[in-house]
């Protein structure tokens, strides 16, 4: 177990750090300057030149990677651009709205979708059941920002019980949670349906029906406990790509979380700030994925962490 | 019926007393399943009865109808898919009339020893806790640790070794002949007066199946519960039942008491099954004899 947990911590870091290298070229292959951006539009080119030198983009690249990354070790991600402070500060500071986003979203997803697809498990190929996945598919295919405007229009407009936009009470964060959430339902509530529908089949079922087990324990016990793997899976899956901003969203309800702030580092050519925002969120998503894999042998007796191929 | 309020002595002697019945009374048994296929009639009107402490087998090739008559006096077969008339009276109860009875009997009066013991039990819960849950079932008012108490003890009655420990193991952490006996002691639990075996040796290797069918034996003898065993292995058939039922694309071809059926087939069907039996051990069904099988053949040693 701690060899696993060693080499799996070894592969996450890997990661993070080819991740990094990539974002770190890709920024400077594509077009655009920052000193372009950051200077004002009047700027002579004697200005632009002496405002990359002050970022250090005048030097060859390999020069600026290996800056980079003896910055790196010794914990600065550098200073933003358009910010004037650290970029690891600025991150933090739209972190919490990105993971309180995040989990609430999660949550109602979970909430809802796993009963609803318990419930069209049991109502499988009924007309009831087509109801249910036409409601969710279309709920999966509205684009998040038309969701997001209707939402807005009928509950801070029409009938105003709740916030536009920002997160000054808890109330902002019900229709940003919503929008997300309705964009999950489809794959949650058909993923256990499947399992499910699975699980009710299976002989383990039928035997316990057989010594009188109660439908209802039969359908939370057995086989929901049989689903627990892909479920799971498919939950911590969705969390990882939330932590990373949803940037529609963010934008529509004023959200200052992580997606939006990730936006104007990339319209200001800000380096320091897209790699760190990428860097704390890579970072978080991996340390997500990790958890669930730890979580596998708590749901499932059979699996042993580190023993498959 | 008065569920889990008397013991089984009480409940039985009470039902012999009231209608002098047979435990299990099926008349006119149809099955209609909807299969790719179309609608398949895989049972054809069958009647039989199980009196009390006695074995009834039903016999046949696979297809031939016998686990799903099993399934069907269980209600156990998928509702959508599966068209029951006739009756199958379980203690006086119909269970294809009424499914509140099938609810009422099972894990009470009736329990099941299914055919593959592999993928019987959840594979994610404890053994303790499924063996646990049977128990409670029966026995509503009793607590965690007296239903672990009692669950330990039935292990001990099946012969599971160090039970205590085994109690917190999941059922991948035993073998198929273990599981089949930790089946029988969740079927136990029950306290059933009937216990209706469906191929419960088939998934399991030859000299494994010797023991659960001793075991079965055994505790017939002591509980004095009936049987209803369900088989294609004439040479099981032979050794555990009162009376046996060949069975051949849904009916009964031919009845009778074992002696009568082994001995002095009359139908050409019986006599394929009985030439079917291998000659050196009654419990070896290996159709595709490969060399593990020549192997180890000589070794089952008959115990009947």
């Amino acid at each position: 177990m701690p060899t696993y947990l060693l080499r799996r911590l070894g592969q996450s870091v890997l990661t993070v750090f080819l991740t990094l290298t990539a974002v770190f070229l890709l920024v400077r292959l594509a077009p655009g300057d920052p000193a372009a951006a950051y200077a004002a539009p009047t700027a002579s080119a004697e200005e632009l030149v002496r405002i990359r030198g002050q970022f250090g983009l005048d030097r060859p690249l390999l020069v600026q990677y290996g800056i980079y990354l003896r910055d790196l070790v010794s914990g600065d991600l550098g200073t933003s651009y358009s910010f004037h402070s650290p970029a690891f500060d600025v991150v933090m500071d739209r972190l919490p709205y990105t993971i309180t986003l995040a989990v609430s979203a999660i949550a109602v997803t979970v909430l809802v979708a796993v009963p609803l697809g318990v419930w069209m498990a049991r109502r499988a190929d009924t007309r009831r059941e087509l109801g249910a996945n036409i409601l969710t598919i279309t709920g999966q295919s509205m684009p998040d920002f038309w969701t997001g405007v209707m939402l807005l229009t009928g509950f801070a407009v029409v009938i105003p019980v709740l916030p536009a936009s920002g997160f000054t009470s808890w109330g902002g964060l019900v229709l940003p949670t919503i929008t997300v959430a309705i964009l999950q339902f489809a794959l949650v509530s058909r993923l256990v349906r499947r399992e499910m529908t699975t699980a009710l089949a299976a002989p383990y079922t039928t035997v316990a029906r057989s010594r009188g087990v109660a439908e209802r324990a039969l359908v939370w016990r057995y086989a929901l406990g049989n689903s627990a793997v892909p479920l799971v899976t498919a939950v911590g899956t969705r969390f990882a790509a939330l932590l990373n901003g949803v940037v529609v969203v963010e934008v529509v309800f004023a959200w200052p979380g992580v997606g939006s702030l990730v936006v104007r580092a990339l319209e200001t050519r800000d380096y320091p700030l897209i790699q760190a925002t990428v860097l704390i969120t890579a970072s978080l998503a991996i340390l997500v994925q990790l958890l669930v894999d730890l979580l596998y042998p708590l749901l499932d007796p059979r699996v042993r962490l580190g023993k498959a191929a | 019926m008065k569920d889990g309020t008397q013991d089984i002595a009480k409940d039985g002697t009470q039902h012999v007393a009231t209608d002098g019945t047979p435990l299990l009374d099926v008349r006119e048994l149809q099955v209609e399943l909807v299969t790719e296929h179309g609608i398949v009639r895989a049972v054809d009107g069958i009647d039989f009865t199980v009196g009390r402490g006695e074995t009834v087998t039903l016999i046949g090739e696979s297809g031939c109808g016998k686990s799903t008559t099993a399934m069907a006096l269980l209600r156990l077969l998928p509702d959508g898919l599966a068209v029951v008339s006739g009756s199958a009276r379980i203690a006086g109860r119909d269970t294809v009339a009424d499914l509140a009875a099938a609810r009422a009997v099972r894990g009470r009066t009736v329990s099941l020893i299914p055919q593959d013991p592999m993928t019987a039990l959840s594979p994610v819960h404890t053994v303790g806790r499924q063996l646990g849950d049977a128990i409670r079932l029966r026995h509503p008012a009793l607590g965690r640790a007296e239903a672990r108490a009692r669950g330990i003890e039935l292990m001990r009655q099946v012969h599971i070794a160090e039970p205590e420990r085994r109690w917190k193991a999941y059922p991948h952490e035993f073998s198929g002949g273990m599981l089949q006996r930790v089946l029988i002691a969740i079927a136990l639990a029950a306290e059933p007066e009937l216990l209706v075996a469906d191929e419960p040796t088939s998934a399991l290797d030859a000299t494994v199946q010797a023991g659960v069918l001793d075991l079965l034996m055994e505790l017939q003898e002591r509980t004095g519960v009936a049987i209803l065993m369900i088989t294609h292995d004439l040479g099981v058939a032979r050794i555990v039942s009162d009376r046996i039922h060949v069975m051949k694309d849904g009916r009964f071809v031919e009845s009778g008491s074992a002696p009568e059926i082994v001995d002095a087939p009359a139908e050409p069907y019986t006599r394929d099954l009985l030439a079917s039996v291998p000659a050196l051990g009654p419990w070896d069904e290996d159709k595709q004899p490969g060399p593990d099988s020549a192997a180890s053949t000589p070794k089952v040693i008959p115990h009947g």
